[in-house]
């Protein structure tokens, strides 16, 4: 049972508050936890759960802004840090994003998504579709309805229907002019590859997105070509466990609006889309580092925003670096990134140059770890295709649409 | 309220200093508010969003209350929306102007649109003024039987904040049987979940003193009723299926068939996106099984794959929430894990704290056929350009390397750490490097080749130093250059600072005279002197016994100091296992983040204040309103948790003596509030003060006029003097509290400024801390509160022992007196409640 939930930006200040129960939890605890985090040096590294003197103390960091969850009594963490996880994906698509000036700009909409997500320290509704129906978003479309028909409000006045409704994900019967249907497979590429240019571990995360703006009460059947390579999937409430029990077929109603209708995984990838090639020697208190990046097997569509970054170790005290494609930046952090963007046909992109060690020291001991980013679109890396898309009864003017993209998630490469 | 330290400290421009603002916005309010112009609404708006902006940043708007009401009668929901929200917050200090809003909140009570209706009651509810109870009754029973589910849900949970308001009135209108009804019957799922959260709580704070509450609440786990939820969960939203779920794990099965009914219909919910579903799942499958060794196996194997997705897929954080219970589930059962082992590869952008869950995880299912990688992968962080990481992957390593997998392989990559030349790596590879020589001797060879290369300058940190310095002594037979290495040692003897090196040398010298004699001497003599005159107490000791053991008999020295040594096979496991079982039994809970059972943390010296500040200054006599889900942090005041209060207290008070002055602020804050309202109870009350005239004097009497004139109950007693400054430890009480007899029970009435004084925290003990009686323990909650106190006798050491416990709503305390001198006890008695009497008068 939580007892307070708190909103600190970035430089500490307590930008909400939310009591939930009888037991008003005092600011003070806040002050007490900024503390804690200065004294950690960053607040991302402070324990997602913490004990104060006087509460426990649930914590999860979304670009820069703190979400703080107290309690005094014991409850699964993981209960209170998923529903804080929740709060920050509905609070950053109401606000389009979640900084400072966001949150202080539309706190009232944000004291009333509180208000209907938890309630007496007991969480209530999350699902975004229903939220929707209850408070509308502050988006250009409502501020110009609000212009036009000089009702400001942003409450809509529908009631809340989707807790009536026997699916309670959906609300009870959305109407449009247009039936469309959108399916994604977004997915992510998370790597190690050892210093001998060795895959150490190699798979995909997957999830399957879905933007379904259908009237009435669709039953939609989904179903890939290849579901065997599938492992560890998770499926939204929405998915019936049954038919994919017995011959892999999601079966459901889905939600209004975008949702993930389930994720997945899979394992054990021999290969990568790009291969990088670092190479490091030091001696008498310099290193050369030369670090080679090209495609390993061509996925058919182009490799596009490549990128990689590294942290400089910190008995580095200069470097110089260059490279034939692309531009290097470090930052005053000793973060050094390389943008390549596109391999060029002609030539392999090299990065190259010297770095200077702290006097005293002979040879580098410390070597960074290079993290890859990619991104292709079209194409599921895994190997995953949907097969097809059916409705159980064909609403008029439908319109499916499929679209696939990878993309590098975890991807590290050692040295 | 004060506004918050760190905004001080980074103050926004756009804050603006509070009072004159406040002031104007009331004006503007006051003009509004019988304002029936076209347009109103709007200004309104604005005037509530900066009040509620003001609120918001912690600047106290508290006194336009009264404007904000006469404002409130609109119907534009935002306005509406924002005004409940500004009366919650504020009507629990303004309990005579929140009687303004029960109108309004009533009236919207009857909206004809659920969603008003429904906010209202929210909001009703939310004001826990606890002299309007009266007004909640009507608006919740016509919730409850609102058609509108929305409503419904609002009600019922309405229902739980009124019996945290009033016990007595929910309990008089009968409102837990309207909620069993409806749990059973009604139709939305989210009404049939607050029902059952709204139950289990009510249930058991009543079960304490109602047979018939104790009945239902075990109702509540009874086949037809945990079925009844199991086969619905589907409709529930995911909140409320944790919630169901948190009952399957109570309900005890009947037969293994029961058993596997349960499993089939959760099985399902192991695919749930949310972790939350997921993981109290698996507590029921888990406690379901216990008994069913292999079945227990079997759901280790199903519950695997899930977990391991839910590890990779969620934020950080709640991987971290979700690797320490599948830390403990590894290290249950490592063997089952041991396929799996890659997905405990760190990555490189990971928060250390999740990292270091991992090098754990991956130490622990490190077997024959995979150590090789792991130890491959663990090799791979040493270099890492996180230090503690670094640091831990090698503890890592050697940790493998004690569990007697491919000892082979790890002793040559822990040689290789010592030529990185990295101190930390070198310091910790040093303490692993003695730690598997104890274990395997027959390695000395090929470590102490490499070890002796290493120069002790270059080692800084005492437990590596330490470590060399062993192998030193231990070796010395192999290590050509040994008894020379320890002599420059020894020579630096005064820049030493670490006596655990220091201890190490002396050792490490006499093992090495043992061996060689000749070359050691001396540098022996210069330790055993340099020992002697050390100021450690331990190193000066221990110096003498090896100087006095020598002189008496260098062979015994010998047998004494460097007998010969059995590899040691096992190291000490540092938690027993029936800790690990008691952490397992309270999976899914916070008990897992800490790595410790749940009543070695849950932390009641802290909840008392809480309750204290709180409930009491309600003036309600409602119970502690946290649910019972741990009993363990009821504060029961009985004996057996008297100990355990006691043996906490100690560990948390380097803990409350970390948080800065921030923290006190509230309690300091709280005390002074309290205490202009005890100047005015004392202006307003000279009745009241002249009930308990002769108390007052008495205690004067006592330290001033003498006792002649004492009009003290008992003037036959000699006076007693007590040791302000006497100390009595926590064992020592509970001991003596149980061997002496009681020797005098007394009832006397507390006066109402003490009862009003309560609510501070800590108050009492203060006060009866000023006349030399000391509390070791409190604890209670309202209307009991119970006390524990000890005291001295100046002159000599006897101590008097007392049991206090002060019922609030009857404002009389009992008094149990137990002593070392029986025949003074009647004076210690007398002295307590004199203390007692003056308690909470100016």
């Amino acid at each position: 049972m939580l007892q307070c939930i708190f909103l600190i930006s970035d430089s500490g200040e307590v930008m909400l508050e939310k009591q939930l129960t009888g037991h008003r939890v005092d600011r003070s605890i806040c002050a007490w936890f900024w503390d804690q985090s200065i004294s950690q040096g960053d607040s991302f590294k402070l324990l997602p759960v913490i004990a104060s003197p006087t509460h426990y103390l649930f914590q999860i960091v979304r670009d820069g802004i703190t979400l703080l969850a107290c309690s005094q009594v014991e409850m699964p963490p993981l209960m209170a840090i998923e529903f804080l996880c929740r709060v920050a994906d509905v609070l950053s698509e109401y606000l389009g994003g979640l900084n400072e000036d966001l949150v202080k700009d539309n706190f009232i909409i944000v004291y009333e998504l509180l208000d209907e997500m938890i309630d007496n320290g007991f969480p209530l509704t999350t699902e975004p579709s229903i939220l929707r129906e209850m408070i509308a978003p502050p988006n250009l479309v409502s501020k110009m309805l609000s212009v036009v028909t000089g009702n400001a409000s942003n409450v809509s006045d529908t009631l809340p229907s989707g807790a009536g409704s026997c699916v309670p994900w959906r609300p009870t019967d959305p109407k449009y002019s247009s039936n469309e249907v959108y399916v994604d497979l977004v997915e992510e590429m998370d790597a190690i590859v050892n210093r001998d240019g060795e895959l150490v571990k190699c798979e995909i995360y997957g999830e399957v997105q879905m933007n379904s703006q259908l009237s009435g009460f669709p039953d939609l059947t989904l179903s890939f070509a290849n579901p065997s390579i599938l492992e560890d999937m998770r499926f939204h409430p929405c998915v019936r466990f049954r038919p994919w029990e017995s011959h892999q077929v999601l079966s459901f109603v889905p939600p209004d609006g975008e949702f993930k209708l389930m994720s997945y995984r899979v394992k054990k990838l021999k290969n990568t889309p790009v291969y990088v090639k670092p190479q490091i020697t030091s001696d008498a208190g310099t290193c050369r580092i030369s670090v080679l990046v090209g495609i390993r097997s061509d996925p058919g569509k182009t490799i596009e925003s490549i990128t990689l970054s590294f942290q400089l170790p910190h008995c580095v005290s200069s470097a110089d670096l260059s490279s034939n494609h692309g531009t290097v930046t470090i930052l005053s952090n000793k973060t050094c990134t390389w943008t390549i963007g596109r391999i060029p046909k002609d030539k392999t992109p090299c990065l190259s140059g010297t770095l200077t060690l702290e006097t005293g020291l002979e040879r580098l001991h410390v070597f960074p770890t290079f993290k890859l980013g990619f991104k292709i679109m079209g194409i599921a890396l895994s190997g995953l295709r949907i097969e097809k898309l059916d409705l159980q009864t064909i609403p008029p003017r439908l319109y499916k649409g499929f679209r696939a993209q990878t993309r590098a998630g975890e991807f590290d490469v050692r040295l | 309220m004060a506004p918050p330290a760190a905004s001080q400290r980074y103050p926004s421009p756009s804050q603006p200093s509070g009072k004159s603002e406040v002031s104007d916005l009331k004006t503007q309010l006051r003009q509004l508010a019988g304002s029936r112009a076209p347009g109103v609404d709007d200004s309104k708006r604005d005037l509530y969003k900066k009040v509620i902006s003001y609120m918001t940043i912690g600047i106290d708007v508290s006194s336009v209350f009264g404007e904000m009401v006469m404002c409130s009668a609109t119907s534009d929901i935002v306005l509406k929306k924002m005004c409940y929200l500004y009366v919650g917050n504020y009507a629990k200090g303004n309990p005579d102007l929140s009687l303004l809003t029960i109108n309004f909140l009533q009236r919207d009570c009857k909206d004809e649109d659920p969603m008003i209706r429904g906010l209202a009651l929210r909001s009703l509810c939310s004001l826990r003024v606890p002299n309007l109870v009266e007004y909640l009754v009507g608006p919740l029973g016509s919730g409850l039987k609102d058609n509108n589910s929305y409503v419904r849900t609002i009600a019922v949970t309405g229902v739980l904040k009124l019996y945290h308001i009033s016990a007595s009135t929910c309990i008089d209108a009968d409102f837990p049987a309207t909620l069993k009804s409806l749990m059973l019957h009604d139709s939305d799922a989210q009404v049939v979940a607050n029902c059952l959260s709204a139950l289990q709580e009510i249930w058991s704070l009543e079960a304490s003193h109602s047979e018939e509450a104790c009945r239902e609440k075990e109702s509540l786990l009874s086949k037809p009723v945990i079925y009844y939820f199991l086969n619905r969960i589907k409709e529930f939203n995911e909140w409320a299926q944790c919630l169901i779920l948190e009952l399957a794990v109570k309900y005890v099965p009947s037969d293994s068939n029961d058993i596997f009914d349960i499993m089939n219909l959760l099985e399902d919910r192991l695919q749930h996106a949310n972790g939350a579903v997921v993981l109290a799942t698996v507590k029921v499958f888990l406690q379901l099984t216990l008994s069913m060794t292999d079945v227990h196996q079997q759901v280790y194997e199903r519950i695997k794959s899930p977990l391991l997705t839910l590890v990779s897929s969620g934020s950080p954080e709640q991987s971290y929430a979700i690797l320490s219970h599948l830390h403990l589930l590894v290290v249950r059962a490592p063997f089952i894990f041991a396929a799996d082992y890659k997905h405990f590869y760190c990555q490189y952008n990971e928060p250390s704290y999740v990292k270091k869950l991992k090098l754990e995880m991956l130490t622990a299912v490190a077997n024959e056929s995979n150590t090789y990688e792991i130890v491959t992968e663990l090799c791979e962080y040493a270099a890492n350009v996180d230090i503690a990481i670094a640091r831990e992957s090698i503890r890592a390593v050697g940790k493998i390397a004690l569990q007697q997998y491919d000892v082979n392989a790890i002793v040559d990559r822990l040689l290789q750490f010592l030529e990185m030349e990295k101190d930390y790596v070198t310091a910790e590879t040093l303490v692993l490097v003695k730690d598997l020589l104890r274990k395997y001797p027959q390695w000395s060879h090929d470590c102490i080749s490499v070890v002796g290369g290493i120069s002790s300058k270059n080692i800084q940190e005492p437990k590596a130093k330490a470590a060399l310095i062993w192998m030193l002594g231990e070796y010395a037979q192999d290590m050509s250059d040994a008894p020379y290495v320890l002599e420059n040692l020894i020579e630096n003897w005064e820049e030493e600072h670490s006596a655990e090196v220091r201890l190490h040398l002396l050792t490490a010298a006499m093992k090495c005279f043992f061996k060689r004699a000749p070359e050691t001497q001396k540098a022996l003599g210069i330790a055993l002197a340099a020992g002697i005159a050390d100021f450690h107490q331990d190193v000066h000791d221990r110096a003498l016994f090896y100087y006095r053991v020598l002189q008496y008999d260098v062979h015994v020295a010998e047998r004494v100091v460097s007998p010969p040594k059995q590899a040691v096979s096992v190291f000490a496991d540092t938690q027993s296992s029936e800790i690990k079982d008691r952490i397992f039994d309270e999976f899914n809970s916070l008990s897992v983040i800490y790595q410790k059972p749940s009543y070695m943390f849950t932390d009641k010296e802290h909840r008392g204040p809480f309750e204290f500040s709180d409930e009491l200054g309600n003036i309600s006599i409602s119970p502690e309103a946290s649910s019972d889900i741990v009993p363990a942090q009821q504060f029961e005041a009985n004996d057996k948790d008297l100990l355990l209060g006691i043996d906490e207290k100690d560990d948390n008070k380097g803990l409350s003596n970390n948080n800065g002055s921030a923290y006190t602020a509230p309690s300091l804050e709280s005390s002074s509030n309290i205490s202009s309202q005890m100047q005015e109870l004392a202006i307003s009350g000279p009745a009241t003060s002249a009930t308990t005239p002769q108390s007052s004097f008495g205690f004067d009497d006592l330290f001033g006029l003498g006792l002649s004139t004492a009009p003290a109950p008992t003037p036959s007693s000699p006076l007693l003097k007590l040791n302000p400054r006497a100390a009595l430890d926590p064992g020592a009480f509970q001991q003596k509290w149980r061997q002496l007899p009681i020797s005098l029970t007394q009832e006397c009435s507390v006066n109402p400024q003490g009862i009003a004084a309560l609510t501070v925290p800590q108050s009492l003990i203060r006060h009866m801390q000023s006349h030399s009686i000391h509390c070791i323990a409190s604890g209670g909650q309202s209307p009991n509160f119970k006390f524990f106190f000890f005291a001295q006798k100046e002159s000599e050491p006897s101590n008097y022992l007392a049991e206090c416990i002060i019922n609030t709503s009857s404002a009389r305390a009992q008094i149990k007196v137990k002593a070392d001198e029986q025949s003074t006890s009647q004076a210690f008695t007398t002295v307590f409640e004199t203390a007692l009497s003056k308690f909470g008068l100016p």
